[in-house]
C-alpha cells in the first residue's frame, strides 16, 4: 500500500498579512505526496511553489491549514527539528568548511558516532561521484560539483523527505540534462521521497512520478507526466506544459466519439468527445504540434500556407496559415540531406487524427 | 605608440606617490625615529634630553638602584605593563561581548534602516573623549546616576565605590572604543549570506550551534579586526585610566604621559613608548600571519 509522506491540507500563506503589502502566496492548497515518490511542483515564478517547499521545510509559517509529515503535525517544529533536508537553489554550502565537513554537518548535529559519520560521508560522496574531492572547499569547485555536494549534504542524514528548490537552474544545459537522470536514479536508489520544485516543464516531465502544476497560489492539476501533458484540465496547464495550438470555437454537433466545432467564421474541426459537451458550448480545442503531420500538397482535406519557419536543428517549427484567421504550429524533420522539406509560402497539407484534437474546459 | 611611456612610468609613479610618502615620513617615520633616539639618551632634569647616550631608560624598566647603588629588580613598571595588558584584554572582551550582538542586530534590520543605526553608533565620536569620560564619573561616582537612586530606595547604605577601580577603567575603555568593534564586525556580517543560516537550521543546527559553527567563523576577519582596533588604543590609553582610575591605577599610557610631563624623564617615556610600539607591532604581525594563512587555505584553486 502506498504510504502518504506529506499531506498538505488546505494550506494558505499570506506574506505581510494585514499590511498594504499583503501577498497571498498560497490559497488553500491541498495535495498528498506519497512515500518513495518523485513529486514535482511545477509552475511559473511567483506561483507559490517555492513557498510551499519552504513551508514544508519550516522556513515559513502557514497562515492557514496544516501540513502532516508521515501523519505527524509539524507546524510547531523548528526547521532543525524536521526530518527533512533541502537542496537549495544556490546550494548554500558553508564556504569555511571542506566538502567532507559540509556533508558531515547534519550528521554531527544529530550526534551520530564519529565512525558512522565518516562512513556515511564517504558513502554519500561516492553516491554523487565526489569521493575524491572531499578535502576541497566549495569555492574550489565548479557549479556542477557544488550541486553534487549540496545534494550529498542533504542526503547524508537520510531525511524522510528531500526537498529540492530548483537545484538545476544554475547549471548549463548539458549538465542539467545529465543531472536529471542522476537525480531520478538517486531517488530510486535511496528510496527517499523527493519533492522537486522547478519552472522547467521538460525537467518535470523527465523526472517526476507525479507533477502538481501550480499557478497564482493554487494547484491547477496533479497527475503523472503523461496525464498532465495529454489531458490537461485547463488552458493554463495545456499552455504551460509544452507547445500547443489553441482553437477557440463553438460546438455545432455532438456524437458518441466526436464533437464538431466551428472555429473562426466557417472552419469546422472535429475533436475527441471528452463528455459533457452540448451544442452551442463555447470551448477551446487544443492540438499538440507533434500530432500534426505535414506533407507536400496533395488531396488532404486540409491545406495551408507556410507562414513562418523556426529552425531548431533536429526539427523545424512551421507556422501554417490555414485561412479564416487560423494558424497552426507543427513540426517537421529536416530531410536526409539536411534541407528543410518546405519553404515559406509553400502550400502544404496538414493531417492529424480527430482523436488528437481535444476539448478543454474553459 | 609611445616610447616615452614605459621609460617614464616608474619615475612618474614615484611622483604620484610622493605626497603619501611625504605624509608618512613627516607624520610617522620622523617622530618615531626621534622617539627611538630619545629613548637612548639621558634625561635633562628641566625637561627634554641631554645629548649623552645611555641605556638607563631601558634598564629602569626592570631595575632600580638600591641604597648601596646596586641594581636590583624592580617589578613596579612591569606590573603596570602587565595591568595595562590585563585591562586592555578585559576591555576588548567586553567590547566583543557587547559589540557583536549590536552589529548582528543591525545586520538583521531592513536595509534602509541599517545606515541609520550605524550612524547612531558613530555619534559619540562627535564629542570630545575627555568630556565623555567625565560623564562616566557622574554615572559611576559617589552619589552618581547609579548610586543615588539605589541610595534613595534604601537598597544600599554606603557608596558602591565603583570609581577609581580597575572595573571603572575597563568600563571607560569599553565605552570609548566600542564603535571600533561594532563597525568592522558589522562590515563582515553584512556580507554574510543569510541563506547559510537557513541551510544550517535545515541540517538540524539550533540557533546557538548555527551562531557558533557558521556565523562566527564566517565573520572572524571582522572580529579579529575589531579586537585589534580596540586593543591597540586601549593599551596606550591615558584619559580613562587617569580620570576613572584616579591616576593611582596607572596604565602604560598614563605612565608615558607622566614621564613627559611631571616626571620630566623623556628618555624613559620614550622607552616605554617603544615597548608599547613593539607590543602592537608583534600583535599585528601575528594577525597578518593568521590572515595570510587563512587566505592561502581558502583562496587556493
Amino acid at each position: 500500500m502506498t504510504t502518504v509522506a506529506i499531506d498538505i491540507r488546505g494550506v494558505s500563506k499570506v506574506y505581510n498579512p494585514g499590511s498594504n503589502q499583503a501577498v497571498q502566496a498560497l490559497d488553500t492548497v491541498s495535495l498528498t505526496i506519497n512515500d518513495n515518490e518523485f513529486f514535482t511542483l511545477l509552475g511559473p515564478s511567483g506561483c507559490g511553489k517555492t513557498t510551499l517547499l519552504r513551508l514544508i521545510a519550516g522556513f515559513e509559517q502557514v497562515t492557514g491549514g496544516e501540513i502532516m509529515l508521515f501523519d505527524e503535525e509539524i507546524e510547531n517544529l523548528e526547521p532543525s527539528q524536521r526530518p527533512v533536508n533541502t537542496v537549495f537553489q544556490h546550494y548554500a554550502l558553508f564556504p569555511h568548511m571542506t566538502v567532507a565537513q559540509n556533508v558531515a554537518f547534519g550528521l554531527e548535529r544529530l550526534k551520530k558516532p564519529q565512525a558512522e559519520i565518516d562512513a556515511t560521508v564517504e558513502r554519500v560522496l561516492s553516491l554523487v561521484k565526489m569521493k575524491e574531492l572531499g578535502d576541497r572547499r566549495p569555492n574550489q569547485l565548479s557549479g556542477g560539483q557544488q550541486q553534487r555536494v549540496a545534494l550529498a549534504r542533504a542526503l547524508a542524514p537520510s531525511p524522510k523527505v528531500l526537498l529540492l528548490d530548483e537545484p538545476l537552474s544554475a547549471l548549463d544545459l548539458k549538465l542539467r540534462q545529465n543531472m536529471r537522470e542522476e537525480l531520478k536514479q538517486l531517488q530510486r536508489e535511496t528510496g527517499i521521497t523527493f519533492v522537486f520544485v522547478t519552472h522547467d516543464q521538460e525537467e518535470a516531465l523527465a523526472m517526476s512520478d507525479r507533477i502538481a502544476v501550480m499557478s497564482n497560489g493554487e494547484v491547477q492539476q496533479i497527475g503523472a507526466p503523461t496525464d498532465i501533458y495529454e489531458h490537461p484540465v485547463n488552458r493554463f496547464v495545456a499552455d504551460f506544459i509544452g507547445d500547443t495550438n489553441f482553437l477557440d470555437g463553438e460546438i455545432t454537433s455532438v456524437n458518441d466519439d466526436l464533437v464538431t466545432c466551428r472555429v473562426g467564421s466557417e472552419s469546422l474541426f472535429e475533436a475527441a468527445n471528452s463528455g459533457n459537451h452540448s451544442v452551442g458550448d463555447q470551448v477551446t480545442l487544443f492540438l499538440r504540434p507533434e500530432k500534426i503531420t505535414l506533407s507536400a500538397a496533395g488531396d488532404a482535406s486540409r491545406q495551408g500556407r507556410v507562414a513562418n519557419i523556426v529552425y531548431l536543428g533536429n526539427q523545424a517549427a512551421y507556422t501554417v496559415d490555414m485561412g479564416d484567421g487560423i494558424e497552426l504550429t507543427a513540426q517537421a524533420r529536416p530531410r536526409e540531406d539536411g534541407n528543410l522539406p518546405f519553404a515559406t509560402n509553400d502550400t502544404i497539407s496538414v493531417d492529424y487524427s480527430a482523436r488528437a484534437l481535444r476539448v478543454l474546459a474553459i | 605608440m609611445s616610447t616615452w611611456l614605459p621609460k617614464g612610468a616608474s619615475s612618474r609613479r614615484w611622483l604620484g606617490l610622493a605626497p603619501s610618502y611625504i605624509v608618512i615620513g613627516i607624520f610617522m617615520l620622523i617622530p618615531m625615529v626621534i622617539m627611538g633616539v630619545f629613548s637612548f639618551l639621558e634625561p635633562n632634569p628641566y625637561g627634554g634630553v641631554k645629548a649623552v647616550g645611555s641605556f638607563d631608560a631601558y634598564v629602569k624598566l626592570f631595575f632600580e638602584y638600591d641604597l648601596e647603588d646596586q641594581l636590583v629588580f624592580n617589578p613596579g613598571y612591569i606590573n603596570i605593563v602587565w595591568r595595562s595588558f590585563q585591562l586592555s584584554i578585559m576591555a576588548t572582551v567586553l567590547c566583543l561581548v557587547v559589540g557583536f550582538p549590536v552589529a548582528y542586530y543591525i545586520t538583521l534590520q531592513p536595509e534602509n534602516k541599517r545606515n541609520f543605526y550605524i550612524y547612531l553608533v558613530t555619534i559619540p565620536f562627535w564629542t570630545n573623549l575627555l568630556i565623555r569620560t567625565f560623564a562616566w564619573i557622574i554615572i559611576l561616582g559617589r552619589g552618581g546616576v547609579i548610586e543615588l537612586p539605589l541610595q534613595k530606595l534604601g537598597i544600599i547604605d554606603d557608596s558602591l565605590r565603583m570609581m577609581y577601580s580597575d572595573g571603572a577603567i575597563a568600563v571607560g575603555l569599553t565605552y570609548s572604543y566600542l564603535p571600533l568593534m561594532v563597525l568592522p564586525i558589522y562590515a563582515s556580517l553584512e556580507k554574510l549570506d543569510f541563506r547559510l543560516l537557513e541551510a544550517a537550521s535545515d541540517l538540524y543546527a539550533n540557533r546557538w550551534v548555527t551562531m557558533w559553527k557558521v556565523v562566527i567563523p564566517l565573520c572572524k576577519p571582522g572580529v579579529v579586526a575589531g579586537c585589534i582596533l580596540v586593543f591597540i588604543p586601549c593599551i596606550g590609553a591615558f584619559i580613562a585610566p587617569n580620570l576613572l582610575g584616579g591616576g593611582k591605577k596607572l596604565m602604560l599610557g598614563s605612565l608615558v604621559q607622566f614621564q613627559f610631563s611631571s616626571a620630566r624623564n623623556w628618555p624613559f617615556g620614550a622607552a616605554l613608548s617603544m615597548l608599547l610600539l613593539s607590543a602592537v607591532v608583534v600583535s599585528l604581525i601575528f594577525y597578518a600571519r593568521a590572515a595570510k594563512k587563512r587566505a592561502l587555505m581558502e583562496g587556493e584553486v
